[in-house]
C-alpha cells in the first residue's frame, strides 16, 4: 500500500495537470486556427503553385516566431488583464494609439473583404453566385454577433477546421519529392524578384498576422486565466501555431506537388481546389469549397468584432454586443464599417477575390513589423509585465521577427522600385 | 492674477518652460496633485532639465496667457520633496489615458485631458476631458475638425466630468493606495457597481473589490455574473473570500462555492463560520434542478401560540431581510409547519392575539427534492412572493422566492 501511493499521487497529478490544461486551452488554439483564414488559404495555395517548394524554408522561423509572438501576447493579456490597444494606450498615449489604431482598422478593412471574398469564392465553386451569396452571409454574421452568442458559433467553426487536416493526408497522397522538400526546408534562398518577395511577405503576414496578436491577448484577458497558470497558456500559444503552421505547410507542399507541377496558374478557387484531386478525386471542390467556406465564416465573425472591440478599447468608446447601438455607438460604426466595406467590395464586378485575399495578407505583413516593436517595448517594460517582463532570448526572437519583416518590406519596396525603372 | 482662467493639461504637456528672463530651462512631464484638501490642487510639476527628471516645487510657476497659447515661466527652481504621507497622484503618470469609473453615468470610462483653473489661491483640477474632443485634442487636429464642422455649423461634442463625480482605479501601482479610497464607489447602487467592476480589468476588479466593506462587497458579488463572481473569490485572499461569503444569504453563497472547485471550496467553507457553512453545505447537497437548490435557508418561524405583540417585536430586535418576511411561517409544538402569515395580516391584527388565530392555514407548499418547474406554476397559479419548502416530515427547510424563480425562467 505505501509503495502504491507515490504511483497513485503522480497519476492523479498527471490527469490534473490534463485537466487543468483543457481548462486553459483555448485562446492559443482558437486564434491560431482562426489565422488559418480565407487569407492563409489563398496564400499558401498560391505560394506553393507559384513558387513550388521553394518557401519552405520559411516554414521553421515562421513557426519560432509566432510562437513567440503569440506566447507574448498571451502573456501581457494574463498580466495585466487588458486588450493590447488598451495596453498602447495607456503606455504610449493617443497620439501613437490613433495611428496603430488606424493602421489596424484599415489592415481588418482587408481582412473583412478577404473574409467575405473567402465565402463568394467557396460558394461559386457550389455554383451560388456572390451577389446572392456575399449579402446573405453578410446579414448572417451580422445576426450572429447581434445575438451575442458568437463563443457557441466558434466552436462549431473550430470544429470545420479539422478538415484542412485533409491538406496532410492530400500531401502524401500528392507523393512529393521528399528529398527536396527537405532540403528546401532547411537551406534558405531568396529570390530578388518582387513577385516571390511579395509572396513571402504575404505568407509571413498572414501566419503572424497582428489581429491574431490583439485577438489572443483579449481573449486570454477575458478569460482571466491565473498566472501560476502561464505554462499553460504557453503550451496553448506553442500547440495552436504548430498545428496551424503543420497544415500551412502541407497546403503548400500539396499545391507545390500538384499545380506547380501541371503549370496551373490559381486565378480562380477551383483552380486551388484542383490540388485536393490526388485525394478527393472529383469531390475535390467540395471539400476544398466547404473548408474554404468554414475558414472564412469563423473569422468573418471573430475578426470584424474583434477589430471593433480593439479600437473602441483604444479610444475608450463603451463596447460590446449587450449594449445597445445608443449605448455604444461608435463599436457599432465601427462593426457596420467592417462588414458593410468588405461586402461591398467583393460585390465589385470581375474583381478577383484570389487578389483580394493575397492584398489583404500583403497588407498584414507590411503592418506587422511595427506592431511587433511596440509589443517587445510593452513585453519589456516592467511597470507593465512585472516580473514577467522579457526574457533575453524572447526578445532576441521577437527582434528577429520585426527586424525580418521590416528587411523584407524594404527589399521588396526597392526591388519593386528598380524594376519598375 | 487675480481673473479666473482655466487650461487643458495637454497644452502644457511637453512644453517649454521658461525663466523670467525668457530662456528656456526645460521642458513639462507632468503635474502632482494634492488630493487630501477640500479641492485638489497642483502642487509640484515633474520635468525634465538638461536630460534629467526633476520634481519642482510648483509654487514657483506661473502660466501666462499668450496670444493663442500658455506661456509657462519657472521664477525659481526648487525640488520638490513629496511628503511621505501625502495622498497625491501624478495626472500623466497615473490617472491620464487610464480608465476611470463615471460615478453619476455609472460606466468604465478613459481620461483624454484634464481642465485645470487658475486662481489666486494656486491651480486646482476641476474637471476630466471624456470626449472626443479632447480625444482630438491630444491628436493635435481639433482645431482643424472644428474649423472643418463649422462650415456645416456643426460642433465638436465635448463631455467633461467634474473631479468630484469620477474614482480613478490605478491598477499599475496597486498596494499604494490609502483604505479611504473608492469612498465615492460606495454610493453607487450595488448593481451598477457591479456593472462596472464586470467591464474592469480583472487587476483592477480586485483592487476595488478588495476596498470593499464586507457587507458592500457581499452586496455586490450577489450582482456579479457567474463567471465573475468565481473569478473574485478565487483571486481574493482566502479570509476575504470568506468573510464576504458569510454577510452573503446562505443560498447566494452556496451558489458560488458550487462553481469553485472541490478544494477551493473546501478550504473556504472550512474559513467561514460553522453556522453559515453548515447551512450552505446543507444547500450544496441538493441535486441542481430541484427546488433545494434554489430556496433560501435563511426563513422566520414562530411557535403558534405566541402573540401578534411578540412576533413584531421579536422582528424589530432580529431585523431580517425583506424578502424573508414575504412570508412568516408558523410551526407546532412539534416544529411542523402548520400555517403562514403576511406582515399585513400581523399589522391590522390586535397585538395580544395568538397566531394561530390569525394565520393562513390552507398553505401551499413544496417538498425540497421537488423539480424546480413544479415551482414556477405554483407561483403563477396562487400569486406568491415565496414558498416555503419543507422535507417528507413537514419540517421547514426553507422558503422560495420569487426573484429565485425569476431568475430559473430567465436563465432558460
Amino acid at each position: 500500500m505505501i509503495k502504491m501511493k507515490p504511483i497513485l499521487k503522480g497519476r492523479k497529478n498527471i490527469f490534473k495537470k490534463l485537466m487543468i490544461f483543457l481548462a486553459v486551452l483555448g485562446p492559443g488554439i482558437i486564434t491560431l486556427s482562426a489565422g488559418n483564414d480565407a487569407g492563409g488559404i489563398t496564400t499558401y495555395s498560391v505560394c506553393g503553385a507559384n513558387f513550388g517548394y521553394s518557401m519552405l524554408w520559411i516554414a521553421i522561423p515562421l513557426t519560432l516566431g509566432l510562437v513567440v509572438i503569440q506566447e507574448i501576447s498571451n502573456r501581457m493579456g494574463v498580466v495585466t488583464g487588458k486588450g493590447l490597444s488598451g495596453v498602447i494606450r495607456e503606455r504610449f498615449g493617443v497620439k501613437i494609439t490613433f495611428y496603430i489604431m488606424l493602421g489596424i482598422f484599415l489592415g481588418n478593412m482587408c481582412n473583412v473583404t478577404s473574409e467575405f471574398a473567402g465565402i463568394a469564392a467557396s460558394l461559386e465553386l457550389f455554383g451560388i453566385s456572390k451577389y446572392i451569396s456575399t449579402p446573405f452571409f453578410a446579414v448572417l454574421v451580422f445576426v450572429l454577433a447581434l445575438l451575442g452568442n458568437y463563443k457557441t458559433v466558434e466552436k462549431v467553426f473550430l470544429v470545420g477546421c479539422l478538415c484542412f487536416l485533409t491538406y496532410i493526408i492530400a500531401g502524401f497522397l500528392a507523393k512529393p519529392d521528399w528529398k527536396e522538400v527537405g532540403h528546401n526546408l532547411v537551406v534558405p534562398h531568396l529570390k530578388l524578384e518582387s513577385s516571390y518577395l511579395v509572396t513571402l511577405i504575404a505568407v509571413l503576414g498572414t501566419t503572424i498576422a497582428p489581429w491574431m496578436q490583439f485577438y489572443h491577448q483579449s481573449s486570454a484577458a477575458e478569460k482571466g486565466t491565473k498566472l501560476e497558470l502561464l505554462n499553460y497558456g504557453r503550451l496553448d500559444a506553442s500547440l495552436g501555431s504548430l498545428i496551424a503552421n503543420m497544415v500551412a505547410f502541407f497546403i503548400v507542399i500539396t499545391c507545390a506537388a500538384t499545380l506547380f507541377h501541371s503549370r496551373t496558374q490559381i486565378v480562380e478557387a477551383k483552380d486551388a481546389a484542383m490540388a485536393l484531386k490526388p485525394l478527393a478525386g472529383k469531390y475535390c471542390f467540395y471539400l476544398f469549397a466547404f473548408g474554404l467556406l468554414n475558414a472564412s465564416l469563423l473569422a468573418a465573425c471573430v475578426l470584424p468584432l474583434s477589430a471593433a472591440f480593439t479600437v473602441c478599447e483604444g479610444f475608450g468608446w463603451e463596447s460590446g454586443v449587450g449594449k445597445t447601438a445608443s449605448e455604444a455607438p461608435q463599436f457599432y460604426i465601427v462593426y457596420s464599417i467592417l462588414i458593410i466595406f468588405g461586402c461591398a467590395v467583393v460585390l465589385i464586378p470581375r474583381i478577383s477575390l484570389i487578389g483580394l485575399m493575397i492584398f489583404s495578407q500583403i497588407i498584414n505583413g507590411l503592418l506587422l513589423p511595427f506592431i511587433t516593436f511596440f509589443t517587445i517595448i510593452l513585453a519589456n517594460d516592467r511597470r507593465i509585465m512585472g516580473k514577467y517582463a522579457n526574457t533575453p532570448v524572447f526578445n532576441v526572437l521577437a527582434w528577429c521577427v520585426g527586424l525580418g519583416a521590416s528587411l523584407l518590406s524594404l527589399t521588396w519596396i526597392v526591388i519593386l522600385a528598380i524594376e519598375s525603372v | 492674477m487675480t481673473s479666473q482662467t482655466t487650461f487643458y493639461f495637454s497644452r502644457t504637456l511637453n512644453r517649454k518652460f521658461y525663466s523670467s528672463e525668457g530662456k528656456p530651462l526645460g521642458k513639462v512631464k507632468d503635474l502632482l496633485i494634492e488630493l487630501s484638501g477640500s479641492r485638489p490642487r497642483v502642487i509640484a510639476i515633474k520635468t525634465r532639465i538638461k536630460r534629467k527628471e526633476r520634481i519642482l516645487d510648483f509654487s514657483q510657476f506661473e502660466l501666462v496667457k499668450a496670444i493663442t497659447n500658455y506661456v509657462i515661466k519657472c521664477n525659481n527652481i526648487v525640488d520638490f520633496q513629496i511628503p511621505e504621507s501625502s495622498h497625491s497622484i501624478f495626472l500623466a503618470e497615473s490617472v491620464l489615458d487610464r480608465q476611470i469609473v463615471d460615478i453619476n453615468g455609472r460606466k468604465l470610462v478613459r481620461v483624454n485631458d484634464f481642465r485645470l483653473v487658475i486662481i489666486s489661491t494656486g491651480v486646482y483640477l476641476i474637471a476630466v476631458d471624456v470626449g472626443l474632443e479632447g480625444l482630438l485634442r491630444r491628436i493635435g487636429i481639433s482645431h482643424q475638425i472644428k474649423t472643418f464642422l463649422s462650415w456645416f455649423n456643426l460642433t465638436l461634442p465635448g463631455r467633461y466630468i467634474l473631479w468630484d463625480d469620477v474614482e480613478t482605479i490605478d491598477s499599475m501601482r496597486a498596494g499604494i493606495r490609502l483604505s479611504t479610497t473608492y469612498s465615492k464607489l460606495h454610493t453607487l447602487h450595488p448593481s451598477d457597481l457591479a456593472d462596472i467592476i464586470e467591464d474592469m480589468d480583472h487587476k483592477s476588479r480586485i483592487n476595488v473589490f478588495s476596498a470593499l466593506d464586507e457587507e458592500k462587497a457581499a452586496d455586490v458579488l450577489e450582482e456579479l455574473e457567474d463567471k465573475a463572481q468565481v473569478h473574485v473569490i478565487e483571486t481574493l485572499s482566502k479570509e476575504k473570500a470568506a468573510d464576504v461569503l458569510e454577510k452573503m444569504p446562505a443560498h447566494e453563497a452556496a451558489d458560488i462555492i458550487d462553481q469553485l472547485e472541490t478544494e477551493k471550496a473546501e478550504e473556504l467553507l472550512n474559513e467561514m463560520t460553522l453556522e453559515t457553512s453548515g447551512d450552505v453545505r446543507e444547500l450544496l447537497q441538493y441535486e441542481e434542478d430541484t427546488v433545494g437548490s434554489v430556496m433560501s435557508a435563511d426563513y422566520v418561524s414562530f411557535n403558534k401560540n405566541v402573540t401578534v405583540a411578540h412576533v413584531i417585536d421579536e422582528l424589530r430586535k432580529t431585523k431580517p431581510e425583506a424578502d424573508v418576511l414575504y412570508s412568516i411561517l408558523v410551526v407546532d409544538d412539534r416544529e411542523r409547519l402548520i400555517g403562514a402569515l403576511s406582515l399585513r395580516d400581523l399589522i391590522v391584527s390586535e397585538p395580544s392575539l395568538l397566531l394561530h388565530l390569525i394565520m393562513e392555514k390552507q398553505l401551499v407548499t413544496v417538498f425540497d427534492d421537488d423539480k424546480i418547474d413544479s415551482l414556477v406554476e405554483i407561483i403563477d397559479k396562487y400569486n406568491l412572493l415565496a414558498v416555503p419548502v419543507i422535507d417528507s416530515s413537514s419540517k421547514i427547510q426553507g422558503l422560495v422566492m420569487i426573484d429565485k424563480v425569476l431568475e430559473e425562467l430567465i436563465e432558460k
